[in-house]
């Protein structure tokens, strides 16, 4: 989990990059395509709504001509005496009714001309009961139940007009239903007003369907309406017969409002509805078209759907590898840059990657070499201080020691004790031959211990030999090297401050190995330190102790600090009445 | 470097929208079925209640005797005029492609589409034994000594009477049996005096009882030959005219217009005979309430013309092969079935009231059923046995041409003018329409 969140964190920048590209192209291609499917389909309706109100103008026209065939069918039957005549003469005998019946076969063969175009069978009937039929084979089954019909009643109500309407009741045969539409007019006298008959045209469905069936195909359906909204005629079979009044309602209002077309919901599908108003008829002619059935004519979603996720899956391949290229090496850059701490400024990172990656990667080079060079540039500059620091304080030493030296060897020559006086003169041009003429480097073990022994001397003859210097050196240590004058400044001070109250006392100076440390002890037996701070002895300011001001102590530790870090130093242990022991740790050093 | 980079990342999505821009809307050309080969024998027929439920009992006929056949039978229902029109217009332009394998064409009719396109036909010979038919449905099914037709129905004619009017004039059905037409109007105008109904109905423009009563003496519109007039002259029409004139004069007939009126007219029992093709049983039957009312006796003959019979004929049609891919199998279904199959006419009579005209048909059980709406007479085999007994005529090529004339001549037969002068008109102007 948490290697899986670290290889996260290093292709941060990558996984950014990627998901706002796999958006961006994801939804420029979903909009896009449907954008443009809508748009297609917008223009496709549009188009389509305009050809079928075109195709519905042809409709009506079929309509309106062969209402003109019936309405020109019926002015001649109600013109015609000889029909009158058969319609309303009453009861004769045989040959006087069979002469009539022969007659109106006659007249209305003629008539019958008229629609002959048409599959249409043309009925009378007579106030006198009688009637002719030009082909009864498939309507009316029975002129009884004709009579009494609603198509009847109808008809009657309004006498001036062509009805049509919608007949199921009269048709003949007990098999296929096959409804008629009937087109029916009462006879009446046009002066007096007296009727005394009716015509009826009838037609089947299947021929009525006939005007306007080549026009419909799969999802482009017609439907004709009667006021009442029962479909009267539709190509789609089921729903002949049946009261539809949503639709008689869109095609109320596209009527009122002049409307071009509708979309909406019929019978469960979302369409486009045309509708036109057959004003000889009382019909609405409507027009269905199922948007999503036409439109899966015309638009393959699945396609065009598949071409878009074949397009967004190259274009996201395409994407990922180039900016998986272009992040690699950024990538690299920033696992390699939190390392360079680890090991001095020296991990110079590699340069791949595209142009700016090697531009940022020389550049962040270049500074390590810069940063180097500077550091190098410091670390030679604090040396250099150091020793100068150094060389400052074996400067500082110099004057005090050689005073005390000289007021010592004045006292011996005011004595008169001319061979001690020459012995502490040789002690002295020793000791200032071996710190003077080679102050910066070190000295062996044994080379410090001769330096000790002649200042050891010369503060004897000084200040008496009541202060007994013992040295206590492990064999194996006299070659090592030691920084010169190191020990010194402590016996220094263990003579002129840790026997101030008492003329005697012992300075003891071992030199030992531990492991890879040199240690050099001074202890001496005198007064010990004020101001030791027994429970925190590091933080003993030992610049600040009286015991050892003047004499550059401190330095002494911040030299040895200097030179070979903070694991080596000068530590002081004191009690006081019980003397002080002061250790200083050096590296080994064998030059 | 980079420059190539881009350009293959340019080339590649320059492809894909192109191949977004060119799709194509395949459409599958699932148009224009295969021809079937002669596994399919497409029948026209107009009658789904009579003929086409006759054919399809015949099919299954077929596939109960050849369970192992693929043949398939595909009947289509088309008006019978619809049929005439589509045979003549595929005839006349000499193409047989969108015609069927079987047709059934009315015996008036039969000798109109043999004469003219003898070729059109697939001659049956080797298929159909005409003597195991009735005779009188041979001569429409035939020609130039070919068979042609394989026949269906009879159209076996008979006089159906209403008992009770005739008991309430004081007659039985056994005083019917055999009359002739002069008997036939006195009982009209019996039956007419006592129960004021009339003897029976008819349309002045259909001529069907003068057609039946001249095929009752051996005699047709036309000559043997099939195309010569035979209206002036012809004894058998004259008389027949002159029957139909009296009927109309003793004020016996309730005339009617059409089909639904003609049907309406012994429905209601308004009439009291009906002599008609036995194919009206169920019409008749159709009225329930009358049943036991109703009788079946011979056809009335003419009285003074030689060889005048008691038995006729009106309507009645054949099945015809017509000579297109798929015509042997058709014969051969036609052959096994309405050729020669007895059990199958059981079935038509009992299932769909047709009565065929394969003599053998005749002895099955069906045709020896007493039916009860006729109180129990043995209507088919009756009927079977008047078939046997129809005069053989050619029915010739202009059957509806001629009757088209005699309807206006008989109008003005009725009006008055003289029967020899009405039949030389008629005769005049046939011979100036036919030729």
């Amino acid at each position: 989990m948490k290697g899986f969140l670290s290889k996260f964190k290093y292709h941060g920048l990558f996984i950014k990059m990627f998901m706002v590209t796999l958006v961006s192209i994801v939804s420029v291609a979903l909009l896009t395509s449907l954008v443009t499917i809508q748009m297609s389909e917008r223009l496709f309706m549009n188009t389509f709504s305009i050809t079928n109100s075109k195709i519905i103008s042809q409709i009506k026209a079929n309509f309106e001509s062969f209402n003109y065939s019936v309405v020109t069918a019926t002015n001649n039957v109600l013109q015609n005496g000889v029909i009158k005549g058969f319609l309303t003469s009453p009861e004769m005998n045989t040959i006087g009714s069979l002469k009539s019946y022969y007659q109106a076969n006659q007249q209305m063969e003629r008539i019958q001309s008229n629609v002959a175009a048409y599959p249409v069978t043309m009925t009378i009937t007579g106030i006198n009961n009688k009637s002719y039929s030009t082909d009864s084979s498939y309507w009316p089954n029975s002129l009884y139940k004709l009579q009494n019909s609603e198509l009847t009643m109808n008809t009657l109500v309004y006498p001036k007009r062509l009805l049509y309407q919608l007949d199921i009741e009269n048709i003949s045969g007990s098999f296929d239903v096959d409804p008629v539409i009937v087109a029916s007019r009462a006879l009446m006298e046009r002066i007096s007003g007296n009727q005394y008959g009716i015509l009826y045209f009838a037609i089947r469905e299947s021929d009525f369907k006939r005007f306007y069936a080549s026009f419909t195909s799969g999802g482009n359906d017609v439907a004709i309406l009667d006021r009442s909204g029962t479909v009267v005629s539709s190509n789609r079979q089921e729903l002949i017969g049946q009261e539809n009044h949503d639709l008689l309602r869109y095609a109320q209002e596209m009527e009122q409002q002049d409307l071009k077309y509708m979309d909406v919901n019929v019978l469960g599908k979302s369409s486009l509805v045309l509708s036109e108003y057959l004003p000889v008829y009382d019909f609405y002619l409507v027009n269905m078209i199922d948007k999503k059935e036409v439109l899966s004519e015309m638009v393959d979603f699945k396609t065009v759907a598949l071409i878009c996720v074949g397009i967004v899956l190259v274009a996201l391949i395409i994407v990922f590898l180039i900016s998986r290229r272009l992040t690699k090496s950024l990538t690299l850059l920033a696992r390699q840059l939190p390392t360079i701490a680890e090991n001095n400024f020296d991990n110079y990172i590699t340069v791949t990657g595209s142009y700016e990656i090697k531009e940022l990667g020389k550049a962040y080079n270049y500074m390590l070499d810069e940063l180097n060079d500077y550091i190098k540039k410091l670390i030679q500059t604090q040396k250099d201080q150091r020793n100068a620091e150094l060389s400052a304080l074996q400067m500082q030493i110099n004057p005090h020691f050689l005073y005390n030296t000289l007021a010592s060897v004045k006292i011996l020559v005011q004595q008169g004790n001319k061979e001690k006086a020459a012995s502490t003169i040789n002690s002295l041009i020793s000791l200032l031959q071996n710190t003077v003429s080679n102050i910066s480097e070190t000295i062996t073990v044994a080379q410090e211990l001769v330096n000790l022994k002649n200042y050891v001397f010369i503060n004897h003859v000084r200040y008496g030999d009541q202060i007994a210097v013992n040295y206590f050196i492990a064999d194996d240590c006299y070659g090592y090297h030691v920084p010169k004058l190191i020990i010194q400044p402590f016996i220094e001070n263990a003579f002129f401050h840790a026997f101030q109250e008492r003329k005697d006392g012992h300075i003891y100076v071992l030199i030992s190995r531990e492991e890879q440390t040199l240690v050099c002890e001074v202890v001496d037996n005198g007064i010990g330190m004020e101001g030791y701070d027994h429970n925190n002895p590091a933080h003993t300011s030992i610049g600040t102790s009286h015991f050892f001001s003047g004499i550059g102590i401190r330095n002494v530790h911040d030299r040895i600090n200097l030179l070979y870090g903070e694991d080596y130093g000068v530590e002081i242990v004191s009690h006081i009445g019980e003397g002080t022991r002061v250790k200083i740790r050096i590296p080994l050093q064998k030059t | 470097m980079e420059l190539k980079k881009l350009l293959a990342v340019a080339l590649a999505s320059f492809v894909l929208l192109t191949a977004c821009s060119t799709k194509e809307n395949n459409v599958p050309d699932n148009g224009g079925a295969a021809a079937e080969g002669t596994k399919e024998v497409t029948v026209w027929a107009w009658d789904k209640a009579f003929n086409i439920g006759a054919m399809e009992r015949a099919s299954e006929a077929y596939k109960a005797k050849n369970p192992d056949s693929e043949l398939k039978v595909n009947i289509v229902e088309n008006a019978q005029a619809d049929i005439i029109q589509k045979l003549n217009a595929g005839l006349n332009a000499g193409t047989t492609k969108s015609l069927p394998t079987i047709v059934l064409i009315e015996d008036y009719r039969a000798q109109s589409f043999l004469q003219a396109y003898p070729d059109a036909f697939f001659d049956l010979t080797d298929f159909i034994t005409p003597g195991d038919f009735a005779d009188y449905k041979i001569g429409p099914t035939s020609f130039d000594g070919k068979q042609y037709g394989v026949p269906f129905d009879s159209g076996v004619a008979g006089l159906y009477v209403r008992t009770d009017y005739l008991e309430t004039a004081g007659y039985k059905v056994a005083d019917l049996q055999n009359i002739d037409w002069k008997k036939f109007i006195e009982i009209g105008k019996a039956v007419k005096e006592k129960t004021g109904k009339a003897m029976l109905t008819q349309d002045p423009n259909d001529l069907g009882l003068i057609r039946m009563m001249v095929q009752s003496a051996g005699s047709w519109y036309l000559k043997e030959d099939g195309t010569t007039p035979n209206l002036a002259g012809n004894a058998a029409l004259k008389e027949a005219a002159e029957t139909y004139k009296e009927l109309m004069e003793a004020d016996i007939v309730k005339a009617n217009s059409d089909w639904s009126q003609f049907v309406g007219g012994f429905n209601s029992g308004d009439v009291a005979s009906i002599p008609t093709g036995n194919w009206i049983t169920a019409s008749v039957k159709a009225e329930a309430s009358q049943s036991g009312k109703w009788a079946v006796v011979p056809f009335p003959k003419l009285s003074t013309t030689a060889g005048a019979v008691n038995a006729s004929n009106l309507g009645g049609s054949s099945w015809y092969v017509m000579n297109v891919d798929g015509k042997e199998a058709a014969a051969e279904f036609l052959k096994q079935t309405f050729g020669s199959d007895v059990d199958l006419y059981q079935k038509l009579v009992t299932e769909i009231g047709a009565i065929g005209t394969l003599k053998a048909a005749a002895a099955g059980e069906a045709y020896q059923q007493a039916d009860e709406f006729f109180g129990g007479q043995k209507i088919v085999e009756d009927f079977a046995k008047w078939t046997e007994q129809i005069p053989n005529v050619n029915y010739g090529m202009h059957t509806y041409a001629i009757e088209d004339i005699l309807v206006v001549e008989m109008q003005n037969y009725l009006s008055g003018k003289a029967i020899d002068d009405v039949l030389k008109d008629a005769q005049a102007q046939a011979e100036t329409q036919v030729k």
